[in-house]
Formats: structure tokens, C-alpha cells, sequence
């Protein structure tokens, strides 16, 4: 596991650039955009990007064989990915959310309660995102993840509007519904969101190992 | 150490059924044309595939219970895979360093250093004969007991060649009790290396001999339509129709020269063999 943290680690030093320039832009989007929000769900996105690009780069001239004759189990390789990914995710959520909070201050924009509660409020999001990404990253590579990952989404973007649809024809209101979600409290909320987030990350990880056991090399 | 019974594997056009053995403190070698099956074999040896049928018990244990830990015990060179492009010499080190608890960082590097590896040059922009230096010496530096090594010295020039099978006869040297599987389609290397050596042919186990005995006993037998017909057969393995008579193989190259002084015999080696066993005819 260790030596998995440490290869993704050093692989990472191939996008030193481009992290540095991600942080300049967030740190500029801190100081002239106004949703501070984004500044969060954009470097958190990016952590899960970089995570994917490991794999990409452990993908690359058919690595995937050799890796695997290492002491290492499939199991193994994919719970490490999911802690490289929390550890990416999370800092680009944590570094997010130290920009909005600051720029937030600093411009009197928003208070620094109010910018920690939206960070909090958005990190299921950020636990969504890799639960998502990763799994189709295993199944499918890089580049035909990328595809099949983009038409999911449409799908469950379609299924979504449909299912409001219907429920407007079946005269259920759910405005009223989302309505009721504030009297439960910000961070209630926030939490319920948290541990939702997080049994979806276990739920994805337990997928994404069946789909690793189940690839031949 | 190692021992394969009628491992099969059927893709769409090609059918594996592979028995052999690797014994400890002997070098085996896999040897057969490209597409033979040997890629194949190695790959569910190490459990990157599934096997159809058959069993694989690897340093005494059924390759399915064949777990992260005792992959420690390993050492393997794959002809086709090897760390990410994107990594260095110097990345792979403190990888391989939490990896292996037997990973003998010094001589690693000392190894490198020798083979003249640079440290901080990305691998993808290594030459062919670097990347199968690091490849081997990855696999020798943590003490392994049992070396999987699929086609080791492909793409090699004969003097990187010759370092590389110095690195394994060292290697061997150490403890008595390690053991090598190597495959090649260059024969020369086995000859030099091996114990023993099995031959594979569409996915078969066509011959399976000691390398001394396969060197001494083997022979080419050369000779007319007339000659032919007189020939006593019982200890010819193959033959093969020639534009002047008649190739046969035996492995009873005695027999032979004393019997019929006549005959042209050439003294057998690994491509003699495996030419004769693939293009040539059982009786």
C-alpha cells in the first residue's frame, strides 16, 4: 500500500506544472469571482482528475501486468486508489474551501461561518465525484471511461427530469419537499451529507474491486 | 517451486494445455516460436489471468491462495510491462524499498550504476536494452526465491545479453535453493543457462529434456532416399523430407554414429530441435 502511495506520489511530480497553475487560477478566482463555491468543486474535481491520471499513467505502455506481479493484491491496488483519491479530493476540497473562506474575509464577501458551512455542504459532492469517476476509470481505461462516463451521466440527467416530470403529472410537489430540507438545519444537512457521501465512496470502492478481480491482465 | 498440470486456457483461436515443473535450485526454460504460448503460460502462473483448467501451485501454494505477501517471494520480468514510463530510476527505488522487505536498496543502485542506468532519465525515454537491464534488476534485488522470467533478453544486443545471464548466474549462485523459469525464443541463452528446458508448440508441451543431455544426446541425421529406407527408425523423434533425402532427429546420437558411420551427424542444439520437432513429422 505505502509503495502505491509512493509511486502515485512521484508520478504526481509530472503535473507539478499543472498543479501550480490550478492553484494560481483558484487563488485569482478567489480574488474576482463572487460563488466562491466553484473555487471549491473545481479544485476538488481536479484532485479526482489527477487521480485518475495516475491510473492513466500505471495504464500507460500496458504497466497494468507488471504492477499486479508485484506484492501487491487487486484489492489492494484499488483501496489504494481510493486513499490517493481522499487524499487528493480532500486537499483540493480543504484548499478550496481555505481560498473562499479567506477571499470571502478578506473581501467581506461572506462571513467565515457561512463559507465553512457551503465548504461542509459541498463536501458529499466532492465524495461523489470520485465515487463516480473512479469506478468507470477502472472498468473502462482512460480515454472510453471518459465516453461511457459522459453518457451515464446524460442518462441519469434524463432519468432525473423525467422523474420530476412525472411527478408533476402525478401532482406530488417536491418544492414543497425541498422546502422542508432548511428547517432541518444547515449542518444537519450537511452531515446527513457527509455520511451519505461516504457510504457511497465504500459502495463505489467494493464495485470497483469486484470490476479490478473480474479484468484479466 | 513451481509446477503447471494441464493448465488450459482457450481464447478464439488459440488453446493452451501446458504441464511442466520448475524445480528448486534449477533453471527451467520455455522456449517455442512467437504465439506459442508462452506469454500465455507465464501470465497464469502469476495470476494476471484465468485459467480455463488445469492447476498451478506456485512455491507450494494454489495460485488462487497465492496472496500479496507471498508475491514477496517472487521476482518477474515481463517482456511486455514494466513500471509506468512516466517514473525514474530514482522514483523506483523507495517504491520497491516499501514493497519488498528484503529489497536491497545498495545493490540495486549498485546494479544500475553498473549497467549504466541513468537515475533521473524518465523510463519511457530508456532504449530497449536499458529498459530490460532495470526490469532485471528489479527482479533480482529482493531476494527472491523463484524468478518468472518472460523473454528477459528480448531486444538485446549480444553483449547486453551476455551481462544480463551473468546477473542470473549470480543470482543462482547465491543460494542453492532459488529457482529460475525463463523463456526466450533466442536459444542460445537457454543453452548456456538452463537446466532443463521444455519446448511449447500451439499451445503444447512438445519435448521436454535436460539441456546437457538435449546437447549431447540429441543429433541431426542427414541422408539419401537410400539411406532412409535402410535406416533403423526406433529412435527417431521426427523427420523431416529434404531436396537431397531425408532430416531425422534422434536422441540417440550414439547409437547413430556407431551404427551407420556413414550418415552426416550433426550434433544437436536448442534451434536444431525445436526446428526439427515443429517442422518435421513423428513416425
Amino acid at each position: 500500500m505505502k509503495g502505491l502511495l509512493i509511486k502515485d506520489f512521484r508520478l504526481m511530480k509530472n503535473m507539478k506544472n499543472s498543479i501550480l497553475m490550478i492553484i494560481v487560477i483558484a487563488m485569482g478566482m478567489g480574488a474576482y469571482i463572487k460563488d466562491a463555491s466553484f473555487i471549491i468543486t473545481y479544485l476538488a474535481l481536479i484532485g479526482v482528475t489527477f487521480t485518475t491520471s495516475t491510473m492513466s499513467y500505471d495504464e500507460f505502455d500496458n504497466g497494468y501486468p507488471f504492477l499486479l506481479s508485484l506484492p501487491v493484491s487487486r484489492k489492494g491496488y484499488v483501496v489504494e486508489k481510493y486513499i490517493f483519491g481522499l487524499l487528493l479530493n480532500g486537499g483540493g476540497w480543504l484548499l478550496g474551501s481555505v481560498i473562499a473562506t479567506v477571499a470571502g474575509a478578506v473581501r467581506n464577501t461572506a462571513p467565515v461561518r457561512d463559507s465553512l458551512m457551503m465548504s461542509l455542504a459541498l463536501l458529499p459532492f466532492a465524495l461523489l465525484l470520485l465515487s463516480v469517476l473512479l469506478p468507470f476509470h477502472m472498468k473502462f481505461g482512460g480515454e472510453k471511461g471518459r465516453i461511457v462516463m459522459i453518457i451515464t451521466m446524460g442518462m441519469i440527467f434524463a432519468v432525473v427530469v423525467l422523474g420530476a416530470k412525472l411527478a408533476e403529472s402525478m401532482h406530488i410537489d417536491l418544492d414543497a419537499a425541498l422546502e422542508k430540507l432548511p428547517a432541518m438545519g444547515t449542518g444537519t444537512i450537511a452531515l446527513g451529507g457527509i455520511v451519505v457521501g461516504v457510504v457511497i465512496l465504500l459502495l463505489s470502492c467494493r464495485i470497483s474491486i469486484g470490476i479490478m478481480e473480474k479484468k484479466e491482465f | 517451486m513451481l509446477k503447471i498440470e494441464h493448465l488450459r486456457k482457450d481464447y478464439k483461436s488459440f488453446s493452451l494445455d501446458c504441464t511442466m515443473e520448475v524445480k528448486p535450485g534449477c533453471v527451467t526454460g520455455l522456449i517455442g516460436q512467437n504465439g506459442a504460448g508462452k506469454s500465455t503460460t507465464f501470465k497464469a502462473a502469476l495470476g494476471l489471468i484465468r485459467p480455463d483448467g488445469g492447476s498451478i501451485r506456485i512455491l507450494g501454494k494454489d495460485i488462487r491462495d497465492f496472496d500479496a505477501q507471498d508475491r514477496k517471494k517472487l521476482g518477474v520480468v515481463l517482456s511486455d510491462s514494466g513500471f509506468s514510463g512516466y517514473l525514474t530510476v530514482a522514483d523506483t527505488a523507495p517504491v520497491l524499498n516499501s514493497l519488498y522487505e528484503d529489497f536491497d536498496k545498495a545493490f540495486f543502485l549498485e546494479q544500475i550504476h553498473k549497467a549504466g542506468l541513468p537515475d533521473n532519465k524518465k523510463i519511457k525515454e530508456f532504449s530497449t536494452g536499458m529498459k530490460a537491464k532495470l526490469k532485471v534488476i528489479t527482479a533480482i534485488s529482493h531476494n527472491a526465491r523463484l524468478l518468472i522470467l518472460d523473454e528477459p533478453t528480448s531486444g538485446l544486443d549480444v553483449v547486453a545479453r551476455d551481462e544480463l545471464l551473468d546477473l542470473l548466474r549470480e543470482f543462482m549462485e547465491k543460494d542453492e535453493d532459488r529457482s529460475i523459469l525463463i523463456s526466450s525464443h533466442i536459444s542460445g541463452d537457454l543453452e548456456t543457462l538452463c537446466d532443463d528446458v521444455y519446448m511449447i508448440h500451439e499451445g503444447k508441451i512438445v519435448l521436454h529434456e535436460d539441456t546437457d543431455v538435449l546437447l549431447s544426446d540429441y543429433a541431426v541425421l542427414k541422408m539419401d532416399e537410400r539411406q532412409y529406407e535402410a535406416l533403423d527408425k526406433q529412435y527417431i523423434l521426427r523427420c523431416k523430407k529434404e531436396s537431397f533425402g531425408y532430416s531425422c532427429l534422434t536422441n540417440q546420437k550414439q547409437y547413430y554414429l556407431e551404427n551407420y558411420p556413414k550418415l552426416a551427424i550433426i550434433k544437436g542444439t536448442i534451434d536444431e530441435v525445436i526446428t526439427m520437432m515443429i517442422r518435421g513429422a513423428a513416425l
